[in-house]
């Protein structure tokens, strides 16, 4: 039942084809103009690859690969939480406060023994489900808008952080810091986990959680007259962004090897912007992980061209807002397009 | 009276709120109600005030201005450096930078208004642009130090009262009459209770929108001119915590973040809150980590009661104030 109405309203979205009504499939121009976004997205990463291979040697190489989505996987992680929230059509800015917090705790508990490591690194995840709930459950019970809600929650896991380590240091156990060097066939585990996180996608916006969670963001009225219980869905979508954020977190110590009470914010809006530039509508209903991926690919991969390109990397902000700006203008030309076209 | 008191219950709640934790404050650092305190507490709280005057403005219009924070640093740097000191170049290099400010809301407001991206991606990307391009200009080094005029502007003292206070005051009134007064804050809360309404009404949305972008520009770039003359030059990084204070303004004083509600006399109390809970911190020995644990409860805590005034009475106009 849910499903079913669920499938009205992924139509015009970019959905899972096979919820769209038959017909529409047909129509390749239709289909193409849906996909823009991320068309855009990807040609945009297949440029800075082409400029940045042309003007470096081996950058078409396994070890180039492993590199850069280390570099990346931090931002992939804290993007996917924020991916599944803004297809839900909410935002989580308190996903910085839980990355400080994620270091911070990491930094301090962490020891040479597996075991001990092992526990506390369930547990900053555990925390991160948990905080992610509980913003969703605030959000849901009091009514609140997510914007103030994360933005509250930010400032108070900031401020956790910072009484926990006022500044940056501490250090985790050598072992913890070769996980993301660590190879299965020649590819890194950084490697493995972008393919695990597809993975995990491909198979999460199939179950009815993920599809229940599309359609609200589509139209929560329908969504919650279809008999969704709002308040699940911003528990586990909020739940779900905490505990990527803490993945994130963990994944972040194994690459400074250190804790930061103030470095969860520089991934807030970045975040964000990757979905966007990856075509995930702030709007909800709308957008897919590989874009994402995708946003986060061309953000990291820009500072590697101001590098090869011998200029300030100042210049990296620049380029990444202007990336930014051009990605978000092709999506809302594509859907002006998308408009004039059913009308 | 009552109808005062319903019609603008947030803002009323606000400056009780304001008042109790003056009084909680005096309680545990009774120095803190002298006026010497109490001039400086004003002094933080206008540079807060001021760039949330903007802020407020554009969250009435159910917009939000993330590029606050280097408009505030761009206006700072280029001042320096234009006036290196002296005080001459200020009568053209201030309306430049106003100018300026005004430029960046433009872009906001057109990207957003006309080309549909979405405010907080628009202003996002102005943010980092500015960001960048002030980076590239200074190269990260230090800047000469701020011309005395400006310093007089945020630091002196006229008939015993703070000139930035005396100016923060003129400001809110300025705002407080385009809010309730003129066509223009009918518009404006028109646009933020539904834009199609308004746009079916009459309303030119557009206009109003870019106008909001373009206040904020101006507000925030007079900020940093001030706040370079109240630490006696300009440094990178300097706005960074106006974004979130000035948001954080405008949601204690009784705004909603999606737009058509609230108004400046509210944010005024609340860039007042925000910074005696500052003062606060200190007296009770609690850390910078504490400080930011107690905003995030104060925040949560306002908009929670606004959320209820928000079920319980159904008007479109709520908390619109005067």
């Amino acid at each position: 039942m849910v499903v079913a109405i669920a499938e009205q309203h992924v139509d015009t979205a970019q959905g899972p084809a096979e919820l769209r009504p038959a017909g529409t499939g047909a129509d390749w121009r239709g289909r193409v103009l849906d996909r823009a976004p991320f068309l855009v997205a990807c040609l945009m990463l297949a440029l800075i690859v082409a400029i940045y291979g042309s003007l470096q040697s081996g950058v078409f190489s396994v070890d180039e690969l492993n590199l850069d989505t280390a570099a990346a996987m931090t931002l992939m992680l804290a993007a996917t939480g924020q991916t599944i929230v803004l297809v839900r059509g909410g935002i989580d800015l308190s996903i910085g406060g839980m990355i400080s917090l994620g270091t911070v705790i990491a930094a301090t508990r962490f020891t040479d023994d597996p075991s001990t490591t092992a526990i506390w690194a369930l547990a900053i995840l555990a925390l991160g489900l948990a905080i992610g709930a509980l913003n969703g459950l605030l959000i849901s019970l009091l009514k609140l808008q997510p914007f103030l809600v994360t933005l509250a929650t930010w400032s108070i896991l900031n401020g956790v952080a910072m009484i926990i380590l006022p500044t940056d240091g501490g250090s985790v156990p050598t072992w913890w810091v070769g996980f993301a060097s660590a190879q299965l066939f020649g590819l890194t585990s950084p490697v493995w986990m972008l393919l695990a996180l597809l993975l995990f996608w491909w198979w999460f916006r199939a179950t009815r959680t993920g599809v229940i969670i599309q359609a609200t963001g589509s139209n929560e009225k329908s969504a919650f007259l279809s008999g969704v219980s709002i308040t699940w869905v911003n528990v586990i979508t909020y739940g779900l962004s905490g505990l990527f954020a803490a993945g994130a977190a963990l994944f972040l110590t194994t690459q400074t090897g250190a804790g930061s009470p103030t470095i969860g914010k520089d991934y807030i809006l970045p975040s964000v912007a990757a979905a966007v530039i990856g075509g995930v509508s702030l709007f909800g209903g709308r957008g897919h992980l590989a874009g994402t991926l995708i946003g986060a690919f061309v953000l990291t991969l820009i500072g590697n061209l101001v590098f090869v390109l011998h200029v300030s990397s100042y210049w990296q902000p620049v380029a990444s807002g202007v990336i930014l700006l051009l990605s978000v203008l092709a999506s809302s030309v594509a859907e002006k397009l998308a408009r004039s076209r059913v009308q | 009276m009552s109808a005062f008191l319903a019609r603008n219950r947030l803002i009323v709640l606000a400056y009780a709120g304001m008042v109790v934790l003056l009084l909680v404050t005096a309680l545990f650092s009774p120095g803190f109600l002298s006026v010497s305190n109490m001039r400086s507490t004003v002094v933080l709280a206008a540079f807060v005030g001021i760039v949330a005057l903007g802020q407020t403005f554009v969250i009435i219009g159910a917009g939000i201005d993330l590029s606050v924070p280097w408009v505030l640093n761009s206006a700072a740097i280029i001042m320096a450096l234009l006036c290196g000191g002296q005080d001459l170049p200020l009568v053209w290099v201030m309306p430049l930078l106003l100018a300026g400010g005004a430029f960046i809301g433009l872009v906001n407001g057109v990207g957003v208004a006309q080309f549909g991206v979405p405010p907080i991606i628009m202003t996002l990307a102005t943010n980092v642009i500015l960001q960048g391009l002030i980076l590239v200009l200074t190269g990260g080094s230090p800047t000469p130090s701020a011309p005395a005029l400006i310093q007089f502007l945020s630091v002196g003292r006229v008939g015993g009262f703070p000139v930035i206070a005396l100016i923060w005051l003129a400001l809110t009134l300025v705002a407080t009459v385009l809010l309730s007064k003129a066509a223009f804050g009918r518009h404006l809360y028109a646009l933020g209770t539904s834009a199609t309404v308004a746009e079916f009404s009459g309303v030119p949305t557009a206009r109003t929108t870019i106008l909001t972008y373009v206040t904020s520009g101006i507000t925030a770039a007079f900020a940093g001119m001030l706040l370079t003359g109240y630490s006696g030059q300009a440094y990178l990084g300097m706005g960074d915590a106006y974004l979130f204070t000035s948001i954080a303004a405008v949601a204690i004083g009784g705004a909603s973040i999606l737009g058509g509600s609230g108004h400046y006399l509210g944010t005024v109390a609340g860039a007042m809150v925000l910074t005696i809970l500052t003062g606060l911190l200190p007296a009770l020995n609690l850390s910078s980590g504490a400080l930011l644990i107690v905003y995030g409860a104060v925040i949560l805590l306002t908009v929670s009661i606004g959320s209820e005034t928000f079920a319980g009475l159904g008007s479109r106009f709520r908390g619109r104030g005067v």
